[in-house]
């Protein structure tokens, strides 16, 4: 008996050592950043991580091995992203992709750049995050000054001429509000009418807005929009609260939520019919045109989660592949050879063909995907997916 | 002047609001002598309880209130009972520094169970009643006036039964002199447990008065834990009128400073700050607060 329990135990350690063995010197490491709770913005966390293994599940084996997909929570804090990336630089990956929150991602391109590990931002908007010029990151999404100073265009042609907007105090918001300040400083709307731009920063954690929100419905002429420079429960709170307080959506007053969380089921939860008519931005949209990568991606995601993805979803999906493509291009996991590769790369993903720009001027367009697009659409009913809202601007697409 | 008649009024109500989750850490410092770190989370499990009666079951979102705060009234003596007793049974040698560590603790706990459990994701409990009311040019949110009224009374309540009943004395015995209160047959533990029951219950309540409002999540509770705190030494360690007063008062600030702040363009990223000026301000010139009392530490 006492003989049988030895020899099953040694057989034991044996697989056990085997397997561990096998682990580390069989399977290339990919690593995730992506915030999974909160403060971060769980709901688009939850997406890319599903999104990521659907990538990695469907690419299988990179240089012949199997991969091990390992996606560390950032929780939309800094040093949570910067433990994330030394956590996965310590287990060797091949590469990270992901992330959501620029401030995060600051962070995270540090410890790419020092410790020589491939980082493909999948979702992070501050221009300084390619604005760096760091050889080892990459981004897909687009950048803060890519797309805001065309929505500061469309605020122009639309003929607004007092803009207001409550900004949160990271990286990704106030990058936005030095955006709209430069892009409406002295100047006229269609109109010919001098643009007036008011913004009033805030902390993250701030959950009353109804003291600015009255300073803005008190303003005479009413401000003609209201841009929600929030992201997660603040972003839903500015909308509920100025709603409440019958300041926007109104006749005179739009709302414009510019964060992700008004795609999500979660934001008619929260803000309910007061977000009938809000204005915000996506980076996909079915009316420019659904492709068959599009259509294949998000039949298998809805099948998966029983949800419509976002673009951050698809971002994060196409940000896996483009790594592995750098991977196999490269034939080693080498990081300078990977960087060299990503700078070769045409990928044809889900939003596109994937390159990355050399340009370094302006700062923020070396190894920035050029062709990220973002539109602007309007919520015309209660409980409208995004996917039915009516666009707005596809004039935005033009280059 | 309509302007600030505004800002005040909600000055006003955000301070009703402060002063029912303040008041229940006020009460639980006044007989138990510790501060209790995880207010905050009761307050976040308030909010869930209250949410899941609504939409689960469709109890009316007011009954939810009093029923989340049965539920919570039930977990802070669980809590009491097996966590904090010791402290008082002279089975733990460093108590201060135990009270903060299991307080804590177990606020880290509530939040990391919350989330698991609930998901991470921001909820909106039902309304008490949809749609604004106009008051003269004003408009202000129902489920705030509902809120108000509904904060009003449960101070109302509770000062009348600290006041006026003998359980009230009894609470106010033990909070003065635990052996006093002992000699004359009260039972400090037994005036212990339902402290820090109702305190607990009280920021559960508030929890479910504003998750209409707030809107709620895992880690609702992490800011309004730590303004509890500010009103509390504020209006003076263990002094429910002075946690009322401290309360009004930090709304007041709160809504006035930051539109009437020196540049309104950053009042807001300020705003948080505003209450801690204060309490500087307080202590320096008052160090017990604007009602505290000098003896404050655990026997």
């Amino acid at each position: 008996m006492k003989k049988g329990l030895t020899v099953i135990g040694l057989a034991l350690l044996v697989a056990l050592m085997g397997g561990s063995l096998g682990w580390t010197q069989e399977r290339i490491v990919v690593g995730g950043v992506a915030p999974l709770t909160p403060p971060g913005a769980a709901e688009s966390g939850a997406e890319m991580k599903i999104a990521m293994e659907m990538a990695v599940d469907e690419i299988g084996k990179l240089l012949g091995k199997p991969i091990k997909l390992q996606v560390e929570d950032t929780r939309g804090l800094p040093e949570e992203g910067t433990a994330a990336m030394n956590r996965l630089a310590d287990a060797g990956a091949v590469g990270v992709v992901g992330e959501f929150h620029s401030a995060v991602a600051k962070a995270e391109i540090e410890v790419a750049n020092d410790r020589k590990v491939p980082l493909v931002i999948s979702e992070a908007w501050a221009d300084v995050i390619t604005g760096r010029q760091y050889p080892y990151v990459f981004r897909i999404a687009p950048a803060n000054s890519l797309f805001y100073t065309k929505v500061a265009n469309w605020v122009k042609s639309i003929g607004a001429n007092n803009v207001v907007a409550i900004v949160e105090n990271t990286d990704w918001g106030l990058g936005i509000d030095s955006v709209f300040k430069a892009g409406f400083a002295g100047q006229k709307n269609i109109k010919g009418e001098t643009i007036s731009y008011t913004s009033i920063v805030a902390e993250r954690t701030v959950t009353d807005f109804t003291p600015q929100l009255l300073t803005f419905k008190a303003m005479r002429p009413r401000p003609d929009l209201v841009m929600d420079i929030f992201t997660g429960t603040g972003e839903y709170l500015i909308v509920k609260q100025a709603a409440e307080l019958g300041l926007a959506t109104t006749r005179e007053t739009a709302i414009f939520p510019v964060g992700t969380s008004a795609l999500y089921p979660e934001y008619w939860e929260t803000v309910g019919e007061y977000g009938v008519f809000s204005i915000t931005k996506t980076g996909y949209h079915p009316l420019l045109g659904v492709t068959p990568a599009i259509k294949e991606f998000t039949t298998k995601f809805e099948a998966k989660t029983g949800k419509t993805p976002t673009f951050a979803a698809m971002e994060a999906y196409d940000s896996i592949y483009v790594l592995a493509k750098a991977v196999e291009m490269a034939k080693s996991t080498e990081p300078d050879a990977v960087v060299a590769a990503l700078e070769k790369i045409k990928y044809n993903g889900v939003l596109g063909t994937i390159y990355f720009s050399q340009e370094r001027e302006p700062d923020y367009m070396f190894h920035q995907w050029p062709g990220a697009k973002a539109v602007i659409i309007q919520y015309t009913e209660k409980g409208q997916k995004y996917t039915d809202a009516q666009l707005l601007w596809p004039a935005l697409l033009k280059p | 002047m309509e302007f600030f008649v505004a800002q005040a009024l909600n000055g006003l109500i955000i301070g009703l609001l402060y002063a029912l989750i303040a008041i229940g850490l006020s009460l639980i410092f006044s007989v138990l002598k510790l501060v209790n770190f995880a207010h905050g989370e009761c307050y976040m499990m308030g909010a869930f309880v209250s949410y899941y009666l609504s939409t689960l079951f469709g109890i009316n979102p007011i009954l939810s209130v009093f029923l989340s705060m049965v539920v919570v009234f039930l977990i802070g003596v669980t809590i009491q009972y097996l966590f904090l007793r010791p402290i008082y049974t002279g089975a733990v040698e460093r108590k201060d520094e135990y009270a903060i560590l299991i307080t804590f603790g177990l606020g880290i706990f509530f939040q990391n169970l919350a989330n698991s459990v609930f998901g991470p994701w921001t909820k909106k409990s039902p309304d008490f009643i949809s749609g604004v009311s106009a008051m003269g040019s004003l408009t202000v949110d129902n489920n705030r006036l509902i809120v108000s009224a509904v904060a009003i009374v449960i101070m109302a309540v509770l000062l009348l039964v600290i006041g006026k009943t003998f359980i009230g004395k009894a609470l106010r015995a033990v909070s003065q002199d635990r052996d006093a209160a002992a000699i004359v047959g009260i039972n400090p533990h037994r005036m212990n447990l339902l402290a820090f029951g109702i305190g607990v219950a009280l920021a559960g309540g508030a929890g479910s008065l504003m998750g209409p409002i707030f809107l709620i999540s895992p880690m609702m509770g992490i800011l309004f834990g730590i303004k509890s705190f500010v009103i509390i030494v504020l209006g003076g360690m263990g002094s429910i009128k002075g946690a009322i007063i401290g309360s009004l008062l930090l709304g007041e600030i709160e809504s006035l400073g930051s539109v009437f702040f020196l540049d309104p363009s950053r009042g807001l990223a300020y705003k948080n700050a505003f209450g801690v000026l204060l309490l500087a301000i307080v202590l320096l010139l008052k160090p017990t607060g604007l009602f505290g009392e000098r003896h404050v530490r655990m026997e």
